[in-house]
């Protein structure tokens, strides 16, 4: 194996505590740092503990790195501590995290979390207790603290103990400059730190959001930092839902994510892949308890859809249930009253008018007149999934489908579709999903080929 | 008293030690009590649950107060065992009140009782369910041992505290500050109770033997384990919070210090567990106990102004050898305290001779003089000397005895109904008689 890199996470609270003798803004501001100025210190003191999630072992970090486990000492590579974490199901993960080790840069984390040793005081005398008289307010919270440091998997331990010590010391001191600029009288936004994933060369980098303020008014510090890393300014990278997932951490919706990503690519002779961009939820018949078998295709493409803006950060609101669908389309005007309550079909047109409706977001219709003619529809897919990236609707027939992506070799004019079927009735099994082909690459036979087809091509607000 | 290590077959008596007598105003004369009662009614109950209260503070991690005893002439035997069924219920009850950390399953709670008759001395021992108010007595085997204790292993630790109780808006000290200090002492009870205990830098699984590969008869010296504790620095907030929580108080309470704790434990196969357990109790218990001590003499001397923006000292703790064991029990000085104070209390309560010098009173530093006081302090550095660290001014015409008096919670006297009697750990029975 190749000498890479480990990521290593740190978590825990840092009680923040403080008394305000005044609610003047200078004086509030004082107090505001000099707290922050002691957890500095607190983080900094030998009592600080480093606890391996899932093992026995803890470091202290301020005391070189020396750790309780007795094969562990400091100058040993950090890699070493992968050895001694205790995972629970290493036989029935094994096959997935293979699969996923090679998509995610981000697996193999070690995890660790923040703890103080109470038995390692710096005072050596008895205990005093002091009065104090002052009318005050009282501020109290915990930081939640999270940094992320990649380091070489060759660093040795007590190295890698103060790069973690440093990186909690820079988190305390964005959180200080967010806690500050946030700041309303007495009220104290709490920071809340959140890892992003940039395109190379960036790669990880963790920014502090003040907690409650909407990603919507947060769009001044956004640009400042699309600036300062050079990322494009027409699409979002910041936004909270942009936010990493770490592959340790299963999302609680209960929808997998990506499905795709666990399929072999087709080989076309000089085919290249054109793919979705980012991440969507994989929604189909029967979820959510809607028995929609029959008629709820095109709704299911919809959520899909939708589950795509809301996790690349475009929108905020949560993906639409079929009543919200239909609510939609009456407000518009599209559909009668009666619309509501029914099991009536929709189609690409009314996919995007309640994109627009709902989410703000404008598409672009493609129509074809037989199926047959979507084989030759290879290079405006391609550029489709070059561009905009986002998932596309396609109605005809009676049937309605999700594009996800076309391989498509310019030279043969060979084209495959990866489509992703909201006809599936079974549960969140990913097994099935692939090997029954629910998500699968399909020949362009797969389509009714004397059909007419609409597709919807969802266009990106050009936002950050 | 019994004082004792328990298991669930097997308890550990390490002390017995009689309640001493109480004064009753102008009657003192032993003769005038014995005629007085030939009857058990007049033991005053309240008396010796306070004395047991103020042994159990005396004692380590590791040992408990676990039984009453009595000693009658044979026409009081009956009437005995009714008096000692009240007596340890009364006791055990007096003893949690105020206990900061909470009994888990495995915790006997069988508390002994045991009569000795004065005349043919026959001892009849039974054991009680504390937990349940309507528990019938059990009989229990009375054995002597001899060196039982004298391998007992010892954990040891020292721990930080710096902790800052708010003192809401609506409390107003000093009244309240009883309450501020138990709120904000329960909670940092709890984290160290949740804590994670290490055994001579080791986080070992709770049932790992702590004297695995000892030889089982090697008359092994006593060790001595290195205990760690760590806690989470905070506990996470409720993700639904976006804003600090603001409070108006009115004042603060800070308790900054280090307090050196003690717990000892089982020769018989100790393991990770059990020794966890007792060094956190003895943490809690150790600060728990001199606040008490604290807010208890505060009480007493009723409020001075001027203790507000000076460091108080709490009584720090001091540790004397048991005769003929070793063990350790410990005491608490005031600031303006000296080493034969500690010596009294150790001879009324415990009964025994101390000698000055046996006493150790190193482990706990005393703190310098604060520098936050406007008034002149001066540093004493003299472990031994009265320490003017105590921030009621003295007046010169005061009394030193008396200051030392008052810092008792304790009283001195003749009792009235039952008879004296010393039971020795180990070996043999003596009387003393009336």
């Amino acid at each position: 194996m190749v000498v890479g890199n480990i990521i290593l996470r740190l978590r825990g609270s840092l009680e923040f505590k403080c008394q305000l003798d005044s609610t003047d803004v200078p004086h509030v501001q004082k107090v505001i740092s000099r707290t922050f100025e002691a957890l500095g210190s607190q983080v900094k003191a030998e009592s600080l503990v480093l606890s391996l999630s899932s093992s026995p072992v803890f470091l202290w970090p301020n005391k070189g790195g020396h750790a309780t486990a007795g094969e562990i000492s400091p100058n040993r590579p950090c890699k070493d501590l992968q050895q001694l974490i205790q995972t629970d199901d290493q036989e029935s993960s094994r096959k997935k995290s293979a699969k996923k080790d090679k998509k995610n840069p981000t697996a193999g984390i070690i995890n660790l979390t923040l703890m103080t040793e109470v038995t390692e005081p710096g005072v050596l005398s008895a205990p005093t207790l002091l009065r104090g008289s002052k009318k005050h307010h009282l501020l109290q919270t915990t930081l939640p603290m999270d940094c992320v440091v990649s380091v070489l998997s060759s660093e040795s331990i007590s190295v890698v103990c103060g790069t973690l010590v440093g990186a909690l010391c820079s988190q305390l001191g964005d959180m200080e400059k967010v806690a500050l600029r946030h700041m309303k009288g007495t009220a104290l936004l709490i920071p809340q730190p959140f890892h992003f994933l940039l395109p190379a060369p960036v790669g990880l980098v963790t920014v502090v959001y003040p907690a409650g303020v909407p990603d919507s008014q947060l769009e001044t510090r956004r640009k400042e930092l699309h600036s300062l890393f050079e990322l494009p300014d027409d699409r979002p990278y910041l936004r909270r839902a942009n936010a990493l997932h770490f592959p340790d951490e299963p999302y609680k919706d209960g929808y997998l994510r990506n499905p795709h990503v666990h399929l072999n690519l087709p080989a076309l002779e000089n085919g290249k892949p054109y793919l979705v961009q980012g991440v969507y939820s994989y929604h189909h018949y029967m979820q959510d308890r809607v028995d929609d078998n029959g008629w709820g295709c095109a709704y299911r493409s919809l959520q899909t859809i939708c589950s795509w803006f809301q996790q690349q950060g475009y929108v905020e609101r949560a993906v639409p249930s079929h009543k919200e669908i239909q609510q939609a389309l009456v407000e518009v005007g599209d559909k009668q009253g009666s619309f509501l309550g029914s099991r009536q079909w929709i189609g690409s047109i009314e996919v995007a008018a309640v994109l627009d409706q709902l989410l703000g977001v404008t598409s672009k219709i493609m129509f074809v007149s037989q199926g047959s003619e979507l084989a030759s529809k290879g290079r405006e897919l391609a550029n489709h999934f070059l561009s905009e990236g986002t998932p596309i609707m396609i109605g005809g027939g009676v049937l309605a489908h999700t594009i996800l992506g076309v391989a498509w070799s310019e030279t043969t004019g060979q084209i495959r579709y990866l489509i992703l079927d909201p006809h599936y009735t079974g549960a969140e099994d990913l097994q099935v999903i692939t090997d029954k082909g629910w998500c699968g690459w399909k020949g362009p036979e797969f389509w009714d080929q004397n059909a007419y087809y609409n597709l919807c091509l969802p266009q990106r607000p050009k936002t950050i | 008293m019994n004082t004792t290590q328990s298991s669930s077959q097997r308890d550990f008596v390490v002390l017995a030690v009689r309640t001493p007598q109480k004064d009753t105003e102008g009657q003192g004369s032993p003769s005038v009590s014995r005629g007085a009662g030939n009857s058990l009614e007049y033991l005053d109950v309240e008396w010796v649950t306070e004395h047991a209260r103020q042994v159990s503070r005396m004692l380590p991690g590791g040992m408990s107060v676990i039984g009453v005893f009595l000693v009658t002439p044979p026409e009081l035997s009956k009437e005995a065992q009714n008096t000692l069924r009240r007596l340890i219920f009364a006791v055990d009850k007096h003893i949690s009140k105020g206990r900061l950390w909470s009994l888990t399953e495995e915790d006997v709670t069988e508390k002994v009782t045991l009569h000795i008759c004065s005349k043919t001395r026959k001892v009849v021992c039974r054991t009680y369910d504390v937990r349940d108010p309507k528990s019938s007595a059990k009989p229990a085997d009375w054995k002597y041992q001899s060196g039982v204790c004298t391998s007992w292993p010892l954990l040891t630790c020292s721990v930080g505290l710096n902790l800052v109780f708010p003192v809401l808006e609506m409390h107003v000290l000093p009244q309240d500050m009883e309450k501020c200090m138990k709120e904000g002492l329960q909670t940092w009870a709890k984290q160290i109770e949740d804590g994670l205990c290490l055994i001579n830098g080791d986080a070992m699984p709770g049932e790992v033997e702590l004297l695995g590969g000892q030889k089982k008869n090697a008359k092994a010296v006593q060790q001595t384990f290195r205990a760690q504790i760590l806690i989470p620095m905070a506990e996470p907030q409720s993700e639904r919070r976006l804003t600090a929580t603001v409070k108006v108080c009115s004042g603060s309470l800070t308790l900054k210090g280090m307090v050196q704790c003690r717990a000892y434990l089982h020769s018989n196969k100790p393991r990770a567990k059990h020794a966890t357990e007792v060094i956190k109790r003895d943490v809690i218990n150790t600060v728990s106990s001199r606040v008490e001590m604290f807010l208890e003499d505060l009480l007493m001397e009723g409020e001075d102004k001027g203790s507000v923006g000076v460091q108080q000292v709490l009584p720090r703790r001091v540790f004397a050898p048991v005769p003929g064991m070793s063990l350790c029990v410990c005491d608490y000085m005031f600031p303006d305290e000296c080493v034969s104070d500690v010596s009294d209390r150790l001879k009324e309560m415990l009964d025994w001779e101390t000698p000055e010098d046996s006493i150790d009173t190193s482990q706990e530093a005393v703190p310098e003089a604060p520098t936050i006081d406007l008034k002149n302090t001066v540093v004493q550095k003299n472990l031994k000397a009265k320490s003017t660290l105590d921030a009621r001014p003295k007046t010169p015409s005061e009394d030193p005895t008396e200051a030392h008096k008052s810092h008792k919670t304790y009283y001195a006297g003749v009792a009235m109904a039952a008879a004296i009697a010393l039971l020795a750990t180990g070996t043999s029975l003596i009387y003393l008689s009336d």
